[in-house]
Order: structure tokens, then C-alpha cells, then sequence
């Protein structure tokens, strides 16, 4: 595999993370009813 | 638009930023597309560590003052924390693959160091999911919060206090281990990531207050309005 794409791979699991947790806390909020 | 809005905005585009400076740095002569991960892996640990220096403080100032916005503010900071960490060993075990040829060894002060610290934070999530009255929760997790941030600087100095795989410091008092342009793309990171560290931290505290606000702890008002539970009802 090559460098780039295991560079590129890790940069969209790493901010996928960040994304993911940012609509989890979007989600808790909404369904607490804000 | 709400604070944390705004906040989510503005480290959207600091993140943005900071993503086009990590992938248009120079590429090291000998670690080749890898050097890019500067842009993630020592930013994700600063937060890290600043993550768990905040929970320290709040932590410290519920003991001191017992109000309740110091202990959101340390178990939000908490999570964010653990979040970052993560990342940080994840993407410094892709780098590990690359440059030492392994992603782990269970020897290394470093990596052990920051896996232990990890797990201790889970560890203060697990902790507070398991107490159910609010002062006691807030008390023994500040405790937890307050002992626990010894953990940063002992990550932080092991690369000089024991042999270890990792390289020490890159930007050290008589100058940085790296050329300018690899320098100015992580430290641009750095900022991004301090400020979604903020917006992060925020939101997580914007959903406590809104919890909160909707569902009171029942354990405030104590056992007199606590509602029978089922096998208490079977037995009369």
C-alpha cells in the first residue's frame, strides 16, 4: 500500500473520531430537547 | 447563533487550515508522506495533555468550591481528553509501523506511559457512570481528576528520563529539530486543535447543562421521592 494512502487513511480515521463525537454530543442534545 | 455554534464554526475552519498546511509541508528526506502526520499526532497529544491539565484545575476548584460548573467542566474535559489521547496513539502507532518498523513495543516508557494514562482517564468515565448521587460523584471523581494529572508529566519527560523508541522533544530551547516549514505546519495545527478542544469541551458542557435542566438528579432531593422500584412493589 502506498504511503499517501496510509497517511490519508489515518488523517479520515483521526478526524472521523472528532467528527463522530461532535454529532454524538449534536444528537444527546437534541434528544434532551435542545 | 449559540456560542457553541460558533465555536464548532470557527475550529471547522481552523481544522481546515491547518489540514492544508499539514499536507502541502515539504516531505522529509527520509521518512517520505509520514512527516505529515506531524499534523495530527503531537497536536492530538497537546490536547491531550491540556485536556487533562483543565480537568486537574476543575477538579482542584470543585474541592474547593463545590459548584457544580467545575465538576462539568472536568468530566467534559475528560472526555475530549480521552478522545485526543486515543488518536494520538492510534496515529503514533501508524508512524511506529513506518520509522521503527513496529507499531508497539510493550518495553517503551513512552508508549506504555501514554496507554496507561488512557486507560486511567476511561477509568473516570467508568467512575462516574457508577455513582448515581451528584456530590459523590462530583467529590471522588475530583479526587480521581486532581492525583491522576501527575500521569502528564510523566508521559511528557519520559523520552528524556528512560531510553525509549520515541524521539525527545522537537521544539526544544535552542531551537526546533525540524525546518521551518514543517515547524509552521504543526504549530498551526496546535492552534486548530486547541480550539476544537475548546468547542469540543463547550458542547459537552452545553449537553451536561441541558441534562440537567430537563432531568434533575433524583438523588438530590434524596430517598423521599425516589419512586418504588419493581421488586420492592413484588415484595409487598
Amino acid at each position: 500500500m502506498s504511503d499517501s494512502i496510509v497517511v490519508a487513511g489515518t488523517y479520515l480515521i483521526s478526524y472521523g473520531a472528532i467528527v463522530g463525537y461532535a454529532v454524538y454530543l449534536h444528537l444527546r442534545r437534541r434528544r434532551a430537547g435542545g | 447563533m449559540t456560542r457553541v455554534r460558533v465555536l464548532m464554526t470557527l475550529a471547522a475552519v481552523a481544522v481546515a487550515i491547518g489540514l492544508y498546511f499539514a499536507l502541502t509541508a515539504p516531505l522529509d528526506a527520509l521518512q517520505g508522506e509520514y512527516a505529515r502526520l506531524l499534523g495530527v499526532h503531537p497536536p492530538s497529544m497537546w490536547v491531550a495533555f491540556l485536556a487533562f491539565g483543565v480537568t486537574a484545575l476543575g477538579s482542584l476548584m470543585w474541592l474547593i468550591k463545590k459548584t457544580e460548573r467545575w465538576d462539568r467542566l472536568a468530566s467534559a474535559s475528560v472526555e475530549v481528553g480521552v478522545i485526543f489521547t486515543a488518536i494520538g496513539l492510534f496515529t503514533g502507532m501508524v508512524w511506529g509501523q513506518a520509522v521503527w518498523g513496529t507499531p508497539w513495543d510493550w518495553q517503551d516508557p513512552r508508549l506504555m506511559s501514554t496507554a496507561v494514562m488512557l486507560f486511567v482517564y476511561i477509568g473516570y468515565i467508568a467512575l462516574r457512570n457508577a455513582i448515581d448521587d451528584p456530590v459523590l460523584r462530583a467529590r471522588r471523581s475530583a479526587i480521581l481528576g486532581a492525583i491522576a494529572v501527575i500521569q502528564v508529566p510523566l508521559v511528557y519527560f519520559s523520552v528524556n528520563l528512560f531510553r525509549t523508541l520515541h524521539q525527545t522533544q522537537s521544539i526544544r530551547p535552542d531551537g526546533a529539530t525540524m525546518p521551518d516549514e514543517m515547524l509552521i505546519a504543526m504549530l498551526v495545527n496546535f492552534v486548530a486543535f486547541t480550539i476544537l478542544y475548546v468547542a469540543l469541551v463547550a458542547a459537552r458542557i452545553d449537553v451536561a447543562q441541558v441534562e440537567a435542566a430537563v432531568a434533575p438528579d433524583e438523588s438530590l432531593a434524596g430517598d423521599a421521592v425516589r419512586p418504588p422500584r419493581l421488586n420492592e412493589v413484588e415484595d409487598v
